[in-house]
C-alpha cells in the first residue's frame, strides 16, 4: 500500500483544490479488471501511482546493503491538453528516490529527482512496465525480468540491478482494491511481487561493487486514498525464512488507534495471498530513535502479532537513522529503512514510518 | 606661518578662485565618472546579466531562431551528468512600467537547483498558477515599484499581442545582480504559450551534477546533437554579445579618454595659475628661510585639499550625470542587442575611488609643474618682476621643428589600419594633434607679439601693443593658458564636426533611404528597448487592407559570419524592388532590388562591407539552422544602425531558415493617392483589441530616426558643452592670475602717465589677444581632429562613412564665446588695475 508519495504530498499541498476533488480523475471504486503486462504500465487517468522497490543485498565479503528505488506518478491537471497547449505543460509530473542504507557502515544515503512529463526527459509508457526520469529507469522485459537503473554522481549512490520475481504478482486488498477510507473511491489499485531475486551492481561512495540478494515491488495507482483522521502509517514488508511473506499497514489516526481499514496479506511461499484485517494483527512499538535534525520521535522496535498465521516477530530497524528529510526539496519527511525480525521464524524487509515529523492529513 | 600665508590668506581673500579651481576639477571627474558609470551599467552588466541569469548553467545550447523541444528527449544520455533545463526568454513591454522586461521561462520544478534566485527559504508560489497558468514570480523591487502582490494581474505587450500574466509570488532579489529586479519568471510552458513559441525552446541549460567533467560533458552533448549545434558555456554568448557592443564600449571608452583629458587641462590650467599666482608669497617666504620641501608641502597640500573636495563633487556629479547618459546609453545598446540593458546606475563604490583618485592624481600632477617653476626661482628674484622674455630664434625653430615632425606623426598615424577593429592609431592621432597645441602654444604667443611691435601695430594703439608685449613678457604661463584653451576649443570643435556631421548623414540617409508610407512596430519600440517582434498576424491584416505588393516586413536574427555576430534579415524584395529601399549610393535603390529579388541575391551594409571585405560580386555564405545559404552581393548600402554587420536577404531564403516568429517591423507602401493618415486609422483599427501597435507616417519616422541619433549621441553633445564650458572657465582663471602677477607692470603704466582707460584698454586687449589665438589655434587643431573622427575612427570602428560637414555657425558660435569671455574675464581684473593707486602698489611691490 501506502507507499510515501513525497511529490504527491508536496504537489497536494500547493494544489489543495486539486487534493480535495476528483475532478477528472478516475477514483478505483472496485476491484479493477485487470490485463497484464499493460497493468504493469502506467494508468495517466488516476491522479497518482507509483512503483515501488526496497531491497536488501550483500556484496561478496557479506556486507549488506538496504535499497530502495521509487518512480511516482503525479497528475496535477486531468483530461487532454488544451488546443495550442504546450506539451511541456505539467498536467503531470515524475519523480523518484533513490536511497542506499550501508547497514555495516551505518550510513543512509539518499537523492531525489523531478521532472515533468513533457518533453521526453520524464516518462511512463502505458503498455508495460517503462517508466524513466532523465537516466534514471525502471523497465520490465517480456520475460518478465525487471532492470533498474539509478545513479546519483553527487550523492556518490547508484543501482544497476535485475529483479525476477520468484513468486507471482499478488493483487492486494479485494483482488487488487485497496481500500484505505470510509467512501469508496478512498482506495487504490494495489498489485505486489513479493519476493524478488535481485542481482546487479550497487554503487555506494562513488564504487560499484557486484551484490545479490531479495526485494519487493509495490506498483499501486489511485486518485483519492486516504480518509479524515489519519495522520500518517506504518508500513511493514517482511520476507519470512519460512517461506511467506507478510504485508502490513496500520492507518494511524490522530488519537493515536489504528484506522479501521488498516489491513494487510499474508503470501503463503506457494504465492496465495490470506488478507488480513486490522484486528488480524498487533503491533507494539519497544524503541524509539529521535532524528537529530528534525526531532521526529520514530519507532525502531516493534513486536508483531498475527495469531491466526503463528507469527510472532520482534523486528528490529538496521539502520535507525534512515530518516528521508526532504524538507528542503519535496517539504516532506519520513522514515524508511531496512529491518529484520526474529521469533516464531527469521525475516527481514523494509519498514516505512509517515506521520512522524507533522500530520499527513489532507495530503494524500 | 607659511600655511596661512600661502593658503589660508589667500582662500579667505579670494575664495571664488578656490571655488573655480574646485568646480573645474568637479566638472572634470564628473564628465569621467558619468561617462564610464552609464557605459557600464548599460552595456557591463547587460554582458554580465547573461552570465547572471544563467545561474549554475556551465553549458547551454542555443541557435538564432530558437530550437525544437524535441531536443530535450535527444539529450536523455547526458541527463545523468547534468539538470537539462529547457528555457525560454524573450523582452516584453510591461505596460504598467511602461518599459521592457525580461521574461524568462525556465522549469519552475527545477530551477532552484540553476538560478539562486529561486532557491531559499521561498514560499512555494501558487503552482495552480505557476505551472497551469499564466502565473509569473517577480522581485520585490519591481512590486514595490508598481505597487503590486502576489494575486495581482499584470499586462504585458508581446509583438504587439496584449496578454495578461497574473503575480504568482514576489521574490527578494536583495543582494542578487539588478538583472533580477525587472525580471518575470514564469514556468517554460506559459512562456512559450505566451510568447507563441510552443515546441520551440530558446535554449537548453546544462546544469553539471556534481564533479563531472565539463569538457568530457560537452564532447558527449555534442554528439547527441544535430549538425550545426553545440554545447558551449554560457560565457561564449556573452562573448558574442560583447563583440557586438566592442565597438560601442570602446567608443564609450574614447568620450571617457577625452572627459578625462578635459579635466585634465582644466585641473592644470586652474591650478598652475592659482600657485603661479602666489608666487609673490613663495618668494617672499622663500626669502624669510622657509625650505622648499616647506613650500612644496604646503602647495601640494592645496593641491591634496582641492584635489579632494573637486574630487568627492565630481564623484557626486558624476553619478548624477550618468543617470541622464544612462537613457542615451541604454537606448543605444538596445539598439544592437537584444535585451533590457540596466535601467538605474547603482553606487560604485570602486568607481568613486577612481573617480577620487583621478581628482587627486591630476591635481597633484597639475601642482608639479607650476610648483617646479616657483622652486627653480631663487629667493630674491621671485620677488622681482620678469623681464619680457622672447624666444631666441633657435628655440623658434627647435619649436616648429617640433610641431612639423608632431603633424607627420599625426598624419601617418591617421593614415594606418585600425589594430582589432579598434581605432587606435587615429585615435593616438588626435592625440598627437593635441598635444601639438601645447607645444606650439608659446610659439604662438610670441608671434603675437612680435606681429604687436611690428611697425604697421602702431596703428593699434599703445594698448594693443602694451597688451602683446606683457603677454609675451609672461610668456611661459600665458602659453600654459593659451594652450589648455586651445586644447579646450579643439576638444570642442572636434565633437561639434563630428555630431554636426552624423547629423547631416543621417539626415541625408533617412530622407534617401526612408521611402515607406507607413511603418509599423509593437506598442513601444520608440522607448529603445527591444520588446519582441510584431506578430505575423498584423502583417497579414496589412496585406488585406492594403494589398499583398504593399507590406515590406522586417525579419532579423544574429547570427555567426565567420565566427562574428551579424544580423541576418530578410525584407521584401518583391515589393521594395518597386520603391526603392536604402540607399546605395550612386545607384537606384529600386534596382538594386529588382536585381536581388530576380537573382536571389544578398544586399549588405557598410559596416559588414568593411568589417569583411565584402564588395559587390563576392559571394557570402551563411551557416544556418537547417542548412547553408549562399548568396551573391549585388549592392552595398549606407546604413548608420547596425555597426556590427547586416545581411538582407528575400524574406523567402530568411523563412526557410527560421520560423516565422514575426517582423520586427513593418513597412508600408501605400497605393499612389492614398492617404498615410486614413490608410493609418485603417490599419489600427483593424488591429484594436487585439494588438498594440504604432503606426508611424513618413515624417514621423524620419523624426523618430534623427530622435533615436540624438539620444544616441546626447553623450557626446553633453560633453561638448562640458568642453565649452570647460573653454570658458580655463580662460576665466588663466586671465585672472595674468593680471594679478602684473600689478606693479601696469602701475608703472599708470606712474608714467598712461590714463586709467588705457590701462583698461591694454588688459582687456590682453584677454581679447589670447582668447583669439587660442580660439584660432584650437579651431584649426579641433577641425582636424573632426575629419579624424569623422573620416577615419567612425569608419574604422562603426563602418559608417560619413560626410564631412563642418559646422560653421558652431565654430563661429564658439570662437565668438571665447574671445568675448576673454574680453569678459579680463574686464574685472582690468578694473581692478584701473582702479589701482600706482604709487600704494609700487611701494608694496618694491
Amino acid at each position: 500500500m501506502g507507499r510515501l508519495i513525497l511529490i504527491v504530498a508536496v504537489l497536494a499541498a500547493a494544489v489543495p483544490a486539486a487534493a480535495e476533488s476528483t475532478d477528472g480523475w478516475r477514483e478505483i471504486t472496485s476491484p479493477p479488471e485487470l490485463v497484464f503486462p499493460r497493468d504493469h504500465g502506467a494508468h495517466p487517468d488516476t491522479r497518482s501511482e507509483w512503483w515501488y522497490v526496497t531491497g536488501i543485498v550483500a556484496d561478496d565479503p557479506g556486507r549488506r546493503f538496504g535499497f530502495q528505488i521509487t518512480f511516482f506518478r503525479q497528475g496535477l491537471a486531468a483530461g487532454p491538453p488544451a488546443p495550442g497547449e504546450s506539451a511541456l505543460r505539467a498536467r503531470q509530473v515524475a519523480a523518484a528516490h533513490l536511497a542506499v542504507a550501508d547497514i555495516d557502515g551505518a550510513r543512509f544515503l539518499h537523492a531525489e529527482r523531478l521532472r515533468r512529463s513533457g518533453g521526453g526527459l520524464a516518462g511512463w509508457s502505458e503498455a508495460d512496465l517503462d517508466v524513466w526520469l532523465d537516466d534514471w529507469t525502471m523497465q520490465r522485459d517480456p520475460g518478465g525480468v525487471i532492470s533498474i537503473r539509478a545513479r546519483d554522481a553527487e550523492v556518490g549512490i547508484g543501482l544497476s540491478l535485475e529483479l525476477r520475481p520468484e513468486k507471482p504478482l499478488v493483487r492486494q486488498g479485494d483482488a487488487g482494491y485497496s481500500r484505505k477510507g470510509p467512501v469508496a473511491g478512498n482506495a487504490s489499485a494495489y498489485l505486489s511481487w513479493t519476493r524478488i531475486a535481485v542481482a546487479g551492481t550497487l554503487e555506494i561512495d562513488g564504487r560499484s561493487r557486484p551484490v545479490d540478494g531479495g526485494a519487493w515491488l509495490d506498483h499501486e495507482w489511485g486518485t483519492s486514498q486516504l480518509g479524515a483522521g489519519v495522520v500518517g502509517w506504518d508500513w511493514f514488508s517482511l520476507r519470512l525464512d519460512d517461506g511467506r511473506d507478510l504485508m502490513v499497514y496500520r492507518l494511524r489516526r490522530d488519537d493515536g488507534s489504528a484506522d479501521p481499514f488498516s489491513s494487510g496479506t499474508i503470501v503463503a511461499a506457494d504465492g496465495t495471498p490470506t488478507r488480513l484485517e486490522r484486528d488480524d494483527v498487533e503491533i507494539e512499538p519497544l524503541e524509539w530513535w529521535t532524528s537529530p535534525s528534525t526531532g521526529a520521535r520514530y519507532p525502531t522496535r516493534w513486536r508483531l502479532l498475527v495469531p491466526a498465521h503463528s507469527i510472532d516477530l520482534e523486528i528490529r530497524a538496521l539502520l535507525p537513522a534512515a530518516e528521508l528529510d526532504g524538507r528542503a526539496t519535496t517539504g516532506v519527511v519520513y522514515w524508511e529503512g531496512p529491518v529484520e525480525a526474529t521469533g516464531s521464524t527469521r525475516a527481514e524487509g523494509y519498514v516505512e514510518l509517515t506521520g512522524y515529523a507533522g500530520s499527513l492529513e489532507g495530503r494524500f | 606661518m607659511i600655511l596661512k600665508a600661502l593658503l589660508l590668506r589667500p582662500l579667505l581673500r579670494r575664495p571664488w578662485r578656490f571655488l573655480v579651481t574646485v568646480v573645474g576639477v568637479a566638472t572634470g571627474v564628473a564628465a569621467v565618472i558619468s561617462t564610464i558609470a552609464a557605459s557600464r551599467a548599460a552595456i557591463a552588466s547587460f554582458a554580465e546579466g547573461i552570465e547572471e541569469v544563467a545561474g549554475a548553467a556551465r553549458l547551454e545550447i542555443a541557435s538564432p531562431g530558437g530550437l525544437p523541444e524535441t531536443l530535450l528527449a535527444e539529450l536523455r544520455p547526458v541527463s545523468g551528468d547534468a539538470l537539462v533545463v529547457p528555457v525560454v526568454e524573450e523582452t516584453v513591454l510591461l505596460l504598467e512600467l511602461g518599459d521592457g522586461v525580461r521574461l524568462l521561462g525556465v522549469d519552475l520544478l527545477l530551477d532552484a537547483e540553476v538560478r539562486p534566485v529561486l532557491s531559499g527559504d521561498r514560499e512555494l508560489p501558487d503552482l495552480d498558477a505557476t505551472l497551469l497558468g499564466f502565473g509569473a514570480l517577480v522581485s520585490r523591487r519591481l512590486a514595490e515599484d508598481l505597487d503590486i502582490a502576489a494575486g495581482d494581474a499584470l499586462s504585458v505587450s508581446i509583438g504587439g499581442r496584449p496578454r495578461s500574466v497574473e503575480v504568482a509570488a514576489v521574490f527578494e532579489a536583495d543582494g542578487l545582480s539588478a538583472v533580477w529586479e525587472r525580471v518575470l519568471i514564469m514556468d517554460v510552458a506559459a512562456a512559450q504559450e505566451l510568447l507563441g513559441r510552443v515546441g520551440r525552446l530558446d535554449r537548453i541549460e546544462l546544469v553539471p551534477r556534481g564533479s563531472v567533467d565539463l569538457d568530457e560533458l560537452r564532447v558527449r552533448t555534442d554528439a547527441l546533437l544535430p549538425d550545426g549545434l553545440a554545447a558551449s558555456p554560457p560565457g561564449e554568448r556573452r562573448r558574442f554579445a560583447e563583440q557586438m557592443l566592442a565597438s560601442l564600449r570602446f567608443n564609450l571608452v574614447a568620450l571617457s579618454a577625452i572627459s578625462l583629458l578635459v579635466a585634465g587641462v582644466l585641473i592644470a590650467t586652474t591650478l598652475a595659475t592659482s600657485v603661479v599666482q602666489r608666487l609673490f608669497v613663495v618668494s617672499l617666504l622663500r626669502s624669510l628661510g622657509a625650505s622648499r620641501a616647506r613650500v612644496a608641502s604646503v602647495v601640494l597640500l592645496e593641491a591634496l585639499g582641492i584635489g579632494i573636495v573637486g574630487g568627492v563633487l565630481g564623484v557626486a556629479g558624476g553619478f548624477v550625470g550618468a543617470r541622464l547618459a544612462l537613457a542615451s546609453v541604454r537606448f543605444t545598446v538596445a539598439s544592437v542587442v537584444r535585451g533590457i540593458p540596466a535601467s538605474e546606475i547603482r553606487f560604485d563604490p570602486q568607481l568613486a575611488a577612481l573617480g577620487l583618485a583621478i581628482a587627486v592624481v591630476t591635481a597633484l600632477a597639475a601642482a608639479v609643474l607650476p610648483l617646479m617653476e616657483i622652486m627653480s626661482v631663487p629667493p630674491l628674484q621671485g620677488l622681482r618682476t620678469a623681464p619680457p622674455q622672447r624666444m631666441r630664434t633657435r628655440s623658434r625653430l627647435a619649436t616648429v621643428a617640433v610641431l612639423l615632425a608632431m603633424a607627420a606623426a599625426a598624419a601617418a598615424l591617421a593614415r594606418m589600419p585600425a589594430i582589432d577593429d579598434l581605432p587606435i592609431p587615429a585615435l593616438t592621432a588626435a592625440l598627437v594633434a593635441m598635444a601639438a597645441l601645447l607645444v606650439g602654444s608659446g610659439l604662438l604667443l610670441d608671434t603675437l607679439a612680435r606681429l604687436g611691435h611690428a611697425p604697421f601695430a602702431r596703428l593699434r594703439g599703445a594698448a594693443l601693443q602694451l597688451a602683446a608685449a606683457a603677454l609675451s613678457a609672461g610668456r611661459r604661463r600665458a602659453a600654459w593658458a593659451a594652450g589648455s584653451v586651445a586644447v579646450a576649443v579643439a576638444l570642442a570643435v572636434a565633437i561639434a564636426t563630428m555630431v554636426s556631421s552624423f547629423r547631416a548623414t543621417v539626415e541625408g540617409w533617412t530622407t534617401s533611404g526612408m521611402r515607406a508610407d507607413l511603418w509599423v512596430r509593437p506598442l513601444a519600440a520608440g522607448t529603445g528597448v527591444w520588446v519582441g517582434r510584431l506578430d505575423p498576424e498584423i502583417v497579414t491584416i496589412a496585406e488585406e487592407l492594403f494589398g499583398p505588393e504593399t507590406a515590406d516586413p522586417f525579419y532579423s536574427q544574429t547570427v555567426a559570419y565567420q565566427g562574428r555576430p551579424v544580423s541576418f534579415a530578410g525584407a521584401a524584395f518583391d515589393v521594395v524592388r518597386f520603391h526603392g529601399s536604402v540607399p546605395f549610393p550612386g545607384r537606384d535603390s529600386a534596382e538594386v532590388f529588382d536585381r536581388a529579388w530576380r537573382e536571389r541575391a544578398a544586399v549588405v551594409n557598410e559596416p559588414f562591407a568593411t568589417r569583411f571585405g565584402i564588395g559587390e560580386g563576392d559571394t557570402v555564405r551563411f551557416e544556418l539552422p537547417g542548412g547553408v545559404l549562399e548568396r551573391e552581393v549585388v549592392g552595398v548600402f549606407r546604413d548608420y544602425s547596425r555597426s556590427h554587420g547586416l545581411v538582407v536577404v528575400d524574406r523567402s531564403d530568411f523563412l526557410r531558415f527560421f520560423p516565422d516568429a514575426g517582423p520586427d517591423d513593418m513597412a508600408l507602401f501605400l497605393p499612389p493617392e492614398s492617404d498615410a493618415g486614413v490608410a493609418r486609422e485603417r490599419l489600427l483599427e483593424a488591429v484594436r483589441g487585439r494588438f498594440l501597435v504604432e503606426a508611424l507616417d513618413n515624417r514621423e519616422l524620419r523624426a523618430a530616426v534623427l530622435g533615436a541619433f540624438e539620444r544616441t549621441f546626447s553623450i557626446t553633445t553633453a560633453l561638448y558643452l562640458v568642453t565649452a564650458v570647460v573653454a570658458v572657465v580655463a580662460v576665466l582663471t588663466v586671465l585672472l592670475t595674468l593680471v594679478g602677477e602684473r600689478r606693479r607692470e601696469l602701475a608703472t603704466v599708470r606712474a608714467v602717465g598712461g590714463s586709467r582707460g588705457q590701462v583698461l584698454a591694454m588688459v582687456v586687449s590682453e584677454a581679447g589677444l589670447l582668447g583669439l589665438a587660442a580660439a584660432a589655434a584650437g579651431t584649426v587643431v579641433g577641425i582636424a581632429v573632426g575629419v579624424i573622427l569623422v573620416k577615419v575612427v567612425n569608419l574604422q570602428s562603426f563602418g559608417w562613412s560619413l560626410e564631412l560637414v563642418l559646422p560653421w555657425s558652431s565654430l563661429v558660435t564658439m570662437a565668438v564665446w571665447v574671445v568675448a569671455t576673454c574680453l569678459v574675464a579680463g574686464l574685472p581684473p582690468a578694473l581692478v588695475a584701473a582702479r589701482m593707486q600706482p604709487a600704494a602698489v609700487l611701494r608694496e611691490e618694491g
